[in-house]
């Protein structure tokens, strides 16, 4: 019985990493109603931020941290005004976003790879620190994860609820045409949660290369498993995203108890598809 | 003084010609009515005016310097023009006060993310909400409003613009007597204050007590204009309507 402390924390894990990419996701979903497939990619882009920074020019950890996490909301954010505002203009139906972010998905996995080849890479510097939790074993980057996640939720949450900035995203979320008329500039508007969203984006990566490592392909399977918590929790609903990535993590990781890990991915998208078809608004309706 | 006129705006979809040539002068200070049987064109023409319909021909003139071959959405609030919808649309998932508050808000990014409303655009809120009854109600979410309330709301928020230009369509319908009341005393306040009023509406009872001006579409086209007892007693008027 000695092993369900630790399937518990590593639920806990992976539930915080599932979270971060969820929340950027459901960020962007939620006010633009389409699925964003380069947001992985993005992710990506954060954590070999970091890694060309602190392995290539030395740079110390915590500032490389700070620009690949900028550096990625960068990117999310001329990725929307070069491509998907132009969409927005001429109306365009959501599977052309779909296959437009595609494009870019794929576009900027390709440049990642010429850049810093496929291989995978590590960001970690050093031995990791391990915490003992409740007969469970934590590293540090998982305890740093977990506590990213937490101030993630809780300034999303006052930024959503509490400023103006996040009333004019509610907006623009609920009614963009109405938004538009009552004076708010909807575009502008995208374009910050751009930014927001794939700046959460870049740190999750840059999290995961910590905890585990960095390839170019990285954010595919990083979405698919924030996209899962998303649809689990209630699709564009913030909070839910958060609440299914911690359900995910544990039905994966109290899955797998009894036979082999590779089953992990199997039983994600095995509740994928029984929730929708049977709860396809989630947990919590938006 | 007219505050808004259209120059021979038209606007076809496909071989229909849902806005043919009209040209139209609207006064500050007045509440012109703009009536005509379905799908005359109304809700289509104010569609044009608000940016939310490319026109395909003409011009909008604004004031006597602002001349605009083209509208966007986005635009109307800056040229101090607001609308209502004939199907209510608010921001379903905020609350009531919230719908208001939002469209008071700073669009720089410092105050927009650091400051908050500051308490006049909180005063602003109240009064436009309690014109409107909806006071009580603030903390609701607007989907969770009757029909009737949030056809109130959307003219509360419209209210709060401050704008110049008002266009309301349909704000009476499916509104009990008691809110009627309400929508005709604040539109007789816009009116007051010197704003232009532009009201579309099938209750002919209201556009005769309410407008000072009245213009008839039919088929896309301008069918008549002029004094409201004028014009609706005109034969072909009363026939476009009788041949609904």
């Amino acid at each position: 019985m000695d092993i369900i402390p630790q399937l518990v924390v590593n639920s806990i894990i992976a539930g915080a990493i599932y979270s971060m990419v969820a929340l950027g996701f459901n960020l962007i979903y939620g006010t633009t109603k389409f699925f964003n497939l380069a947001h992985g990619t993005v992710a990506a882009i954060g954590g070999y931020t970091v890694f060309y920074l602190s392995k290539s020019l030395d740079f110390p950890v915590l500032p490389s941290v700070i620009v690949g996490v900028l550096f990625a909301g960068c990117i999310g954010y001329l990725v929307d005004k070069s491509v998907f505002r132009a969409l927005r203009k001429k109306k365009a139906s959501g599977m052309v976003f779909l296959v437009a972010s595609l494009g870019v998905m794929t576009a900027l996995q390709a440049l990642v790879a010429i850049l810093f080849s496929s291989q995978f890479q590590t960001l970690s510097v050093g031995s990791a620190k391990v915490y003992q939790v409740f007969g469970g074993v934590i590293t540090q980057v998982q305890a740093i994860i977990l506590l990213c996640v937490l101030l993630i939720m809780a300034g999303l949450t006052l930024l959503l609820r509490f400023t103006r900035f996040g009333k004019a995203v509610r907006a623009t979320s609920d009614e963009e045409e109405v938004a538009k008329i009552v004076g708010i500039n909807t575009n502008k508007i995208i374009g910050r949660v751009f930014f927001l969203g794939s700046a959460i984006a870049g740190l999750s990566g840059i999290l995961v290369g910590f905890d585990t490592g960095i390839e170019p392909a990285m954010g595919l399977s990083l979405l698919l498993k924030g996209v899962i918590a998303s649809i689990i929790g209630g699709i564009g609903n913030v909070y839910g995203g958060v609440l299914g990535a911690f359900l995910l993590g544990f039905i994966e990781n109290f899955g797998i108890w009894k036979i082999s890990g590779e089953w992990k991915d199997a039983i994600a998208f095995g509740v994928l598809l029984i929730f929708l078809l049977f709860r396809p608004q989630g947990l919590i309706k938006k | 003084m007219p505050t808004l006129e259209t120059k021979s705006i038209s606007k076809r979809f496909d071989s229909i010609k849902a806005v043919d040539n009209v040209s139209l002068s609207f006064e500050a200070g007045k509440i012109t009515g703009l009536i005509g049987p379905n799908g005359s064109g109304k809700s289509t023409l104010i569609n044009l005016l608000t940016g939310f319909v490319p026109y395909d021909a003409g011009m909008l003139v604004l004031g006597e310097t602002t001349r605009l071959s083209r509208v966007r959405p986005y635009d109307i609030a800056t040229y101090d023009i607001t609308r209502t919808f004939q199907d209510v649309r608010l921001f379903e998932q905020m609350s009531v006060l919230d719908n208001v508050l939002v469209v008071l808000t700073e669009r720089n990014v410092w105050s927009a993310l650091f400051e908050k409303h500051k308490t006049y655009h909180l005063e602003k809120a109240k009064e436009v909400l309690e014109r409107v009854g909806l006071w009580e109600k603030r903390n609701q979410l607007a989907v969770n409003l009757s029909y009737g309330q949030r056809k109130l709301l959307e003219i509360a928020r419209a209210v709060a613009m401050d704008a110049n230009i008002y266009f309301f369509d349909e704000p009476f319908a499916g509104l009990f007597p008691e809110m009627r009341k309400v929508v005709t005393s604040v539109l007789k306040e816009l009116r007051n204050k010197g704003n232009t009023v532009i009201l579309v509406e099938h209750n002919m009872d209201i556009i005769r007590e309410l407008s000072d001006y009245c213009v008839v579409m039919d088929s896309g086209s301008l069918l008549a204009q002029g004094k409201p007892e004028v014009v609706l007693s005109r034969k072909d008027v009363i026939e476009a309507y009788l041949g609904e």
